[in-house]
């Protein structure tokens, strides 16, 4: 079926068998076959589905950490004993790390449009190596937390603090490896062109950095 | 006229194709399909099943209500009687709420139905969808069995398996919203979209909001479960805070989170079947939607308003006093969409030539127990009113009335309207509407004395009143659930006639039986899994282009082209051009 990434092995049989499913019979009032003309064939998926899919499944993930935050922000409200976790200082160099990989990602995009494949690649690893130092960066300032004994269940605040960070590097995994899928993948041998799906990454891309910033403002206003 | 040339089309069946292909063969083609049409019906079976199951429990529940001395095995076991019917009850729910009602009318027919009544060859995501098939398999089983593990590992299975459904529920969410804006056919504008696919639509973007919100609420309660975090837990309290008694405070913040998915939730329920009872009602009266745009406009409002009236089931726990009166304004205006709603589906049917087919029976019978069900909606909006006049069982009366029996019929017509299409067969139509009339009967006889009951609770009409109600409800308490014996044994006519017409059921003779207009009318029964061939279908007109005088057929078809239609039916169409056409 075209626009499915059908696995290999498991085929869906879509022949035509002998105008039993394409012509679907002249409609009704005695057709003779003449609006044969007007009916086109089946044009390839346009790409517009991944731009549409991914505006929604940010919209999606946003009222999921929207959820989150207002629990957070209810919490922080209504207990007068919040113990106030430090937060570790690597967290700003993650942060400038992951806006340096939006950048990054940004130029690979322009690099892709004026057709600098060599500078697209190049720039693209750049953003998949950054995320994964953020990543990194993450699991050291979950390890400084606990050498201070500080774990998830330690208190209200670490609990949160624990929570949002694993939270935003579960979708920021999932980020990483379409980045990597991306950089994989063959460019002609699909039917989606490479800018689409560069464009498509680089929106969750970004909105995985701003995401980032909010949370990592909420954790530091809330102390 | 035109069965006969196509009457060797109509046995299309994908599962006859030799096995050359596919690992599995046909096992893997049916659980590992990526066609919309299997994974709709897959959804289906679900929804048979569990709501078989869950009409089990409930006839549990019933039965221990009336006699609590009796020994039902299985069901109760050795663990305490209360603790086992609470997991009953939440049993009972969960699998009604999820695995019937959000899934059979969205995830079910819409999958089957959405891509083939807009023109699509599939879904926006086919991968995706398996997907969430699969999230529902896996999530019904944990449901499932978490009733049989112990209380506190049940619950969290149970919170896990909810978790994993939303996740589902929202990438399903993402594939509709999707498919409806990108992939509708030439000439398929959204004013020509039928109902149902309006529903399906306004559905799923109400979903894709609010199960990820449940998502979040789960995923901090697995964290205080498993992980020993207490987001939910005990907290210390504020000065204001402490005032309130603690057992009041502790579950605040999951019942906002909680109530601000699960009251969304009962529209995301509703609204494919308001879509389908539409769709329905046009189609059996032979009559345009009768104003088919405000129609939409109150599917759209009946999904904005559901979204903002949480509040009221909150109101016990420390919410600002003010609150009270703007929830319950909020809710009191669902009653607008849904005045417009049940004016819609009258005028439609207001000199319409009523064909009383099963399905018909159901959409009509969901207009009366939507009225039923809503009013009592109307009154609990409330709350002072509701709080101090009523008890939960009025409530629940109210919730079954709507949610378990009018979306029950609505998802029974559909079945009925579309069984055709998806099997080649017809439905027998004496079984099905013995089947009917039983159960209508039958819900009116369960539903309608819980609101009585809920109402004597709170009655100080009468000195000794106690006394009476004690007597009047065991007397309504036992006819209530022979009243549910009954129903449940009238099921099994429903039942019967399903199998037996997937076998036996006579052959659908032409690929239009009911003279419907929209697109899924046009191909083979069942369609092929490209559904429409190598040629993208044109869509020249709106979906309910039915005409009252003029001569041949009664209907103009979504796909017929203009220089098809005949002389004759165009100028009696243009003589009663109404409002229903674009």
């Amino acid at each position: 079926m075209p626009g499915a990434p059908v696995l290999d092995d498991i085929v869906i049989d879509i022949e035509d068998h002998g105008g039993r499913g394409g012509g679907s019979g002249p409609p009704p009032g005695g057709d003779d076959g003449d609006d044969g003309q007007k009916r086109r064939p089946f044009e390839p998926p346009s790409p517009r589905r991944y731009y549409t899919g991914i505006a929604l499944g940010i919209v999606s993930i946003l009222m999921f950490f929207m959820a989150l935050s207002s629990a957070y922000l209810v919490r922080r409200a209504t207990t007068t004993q919040w113990i106030p976790i430090h937060l570790p200082a690597i967290l700003w160099v993650n942060t400038l790390i992951l806006l340096g990989s939006s950048a990054a990602i940004e130029r690979a995009r322009k690099r892709l449009l004026i057709g600098d494949l060599p500078g697209f690649r190049s720039s693209w690893l750049i953003t998949t190596g950054l995320g994964l130092a953020f990543l990194a960066g993450q699991l050291v300032g979950w390890r400084q937390l606990a050498a201070q004994g500080i774990y998830m269940a330690t208190n209200q605040a670490s609990g949160f603090f624990y929570i949002f960070t694993a939270l935003h590097g579960v979708h920021l995994i999932g980020g990483v490896t379409a980045l990597i899928y991306v950089s994989q993948r063959k460019i002609d041998a699909k039917k989606v062109p490479l800018a689409v799906v560069a464009d498509v990454t680089s929106y969750y891309w970004h909105f995985m950095d701003g995401l980032w910033i909010f949370l990592l403002a909420i954790l530091y206003l809330g102390k | 006229m035109y069965s006969s040339a196509l009457a060797c089309m109509v046995t299309h069946d994908s599962h006859d194709r030799s096995p050359k292909k596919g690992f599995l063969g046909s096992l893997g083609r049916s659980v590992l399909s990526f066609d919309h049409k299997v994974i709709g019906l897959n959804y289906l079976w679900l929804a048979l099943s569990s709501v078989f199951l869950g009409m089990g429990l409930s006839l549990l529940m019933r039965i221990h209500l009336v006699w609590p001395g009796a020994h039902i095995p299985l069901a109760f076991g050795s663990a305490s009687i209360p603790a086992r019917y609470t997991a009953l009850t939440m049993l009972h729910g969960s699998l009604m709420v999820f695995m019937v009602l959000t899934t059979a009318p969205q995830a079910g027919f819409g999958n089957y139905f959405l891509p083939l009544q807009i023109g699509a060859r599939n879904m926006a995501f086919p991968v995706l969808n398996l997907f969430s098939f699969w999230a529902t398999v896996v999530s019904l089983f944990g449901i499932t069995f978490s009733f049989f593990a112990s209380l506190e590992s049940g619950l969290t299975l149970w919170v896990a398996s909810v978790a994993l459904f939303s996740l589902g529920s929202v990438c399903t969410a993402l594939n509709f919203s999707v498919t409806t804006v990108d992939l509708r056919a030439k000439g398929m504008t959204l004013p020509r979209m039928p109902l149902t696919a309006w529903a399906w639509f306004l559905t799923a973007i109400l979903s894709s909001l609010i199960f990820s919100i449940l998502l979040a609420a789960c995923t901090l309660l697995l964290s205080d479960r498993v992980v020993g975090t207490q987001f939910f837990g005990m907290p210390q309290l504020s000065a204001s805070a402490i005032a309130t008694p603690s057992w009041q405070i502790v579950p605040i913040l999951w019942q906002r989170l909680f109530w601000f998915f699960a009251q969304a939730e009962v529209y995301v329920a509703m609204l494919p079947c308001l879509g389908i009872v539409s769709h329905l009602i046009s189609t059996f009266a032979r009559k345009p939607v009768w104003a088919l745009r405000a129609v939409v406009l109150a599917l759209c409002g009946v999904g904005l308003f559901g979204f903002c009236i949480w509040g009221f089931h909150v109101f016990e726990n420390g919410m600002n006093p003010y609150a009270p009166p703007v929830f319950a304004i909020v809710a009191e205006s669902l009653g607008l969409p849904a005045l417009i709603l049940l004016v819609s589906w009258l005028g439609t049917l207001w000199n319409g030539r009523i064909q009383l087919t099963t399905a018909m029976l159901f959409a009509i019978g969901f207009v009366s127990l939507f009225i039923a069900g809503g009013l009592s909606g109307l009154f609990l909006a409330r709350y002072d009113l509701a709080e101090a006049s009523v008890n939960d069982e009025f409530i629940a009366g109210h919730f079954h009335l709507v949610m378990g029996v009018a979306a029950t019929f609505a998802i029974l017509g559909a079945l009925f309207f579309w069984f055709p299409k998806m099997f080649g067969r017809l439905l027998n139509e004496s079984l099905g509407k013995a089947h009917f009339w039983l159960t209508f009967a039958g819900v009116y006889c369960v539903f309608m004395p819980m609101h009585w009951m809920g109402l004597l609770a709170r009655s100080q009409a009468a000195p000794g009143s106690s006394l009476a109600y004690a007597s009047a409800g065991t007397m309504l308490r036992k006819f209530i659930t022979v009243a549910t014996i009954a129903t449940i044994s009238s099921q099994v006519i429903f039942l019967f006639n399903f199998v037996w017409s997937l076998r036996r059921g006579e052959r659908n003779g032409s690929l239009n039986p009911w003279r419907a207009t929209t697109l899924e009318w046009s191909v083979a029964s069942p369609p092929p899994p490209d559904n429409f061939g190598r040629v993208e279908p044109v869509v020249y007109r709106g979906a309910y282009e039915f005409l009252v005088a003029g001569g041949g057929e009664d209907f103009l078809p979504q796909n017929l082209a203009p220089e098809n239609v005949s002389l004759s039916e165009q100028a009696s169409f243009e003589l009663t051009d109404r409002e229903g056409s674009t």
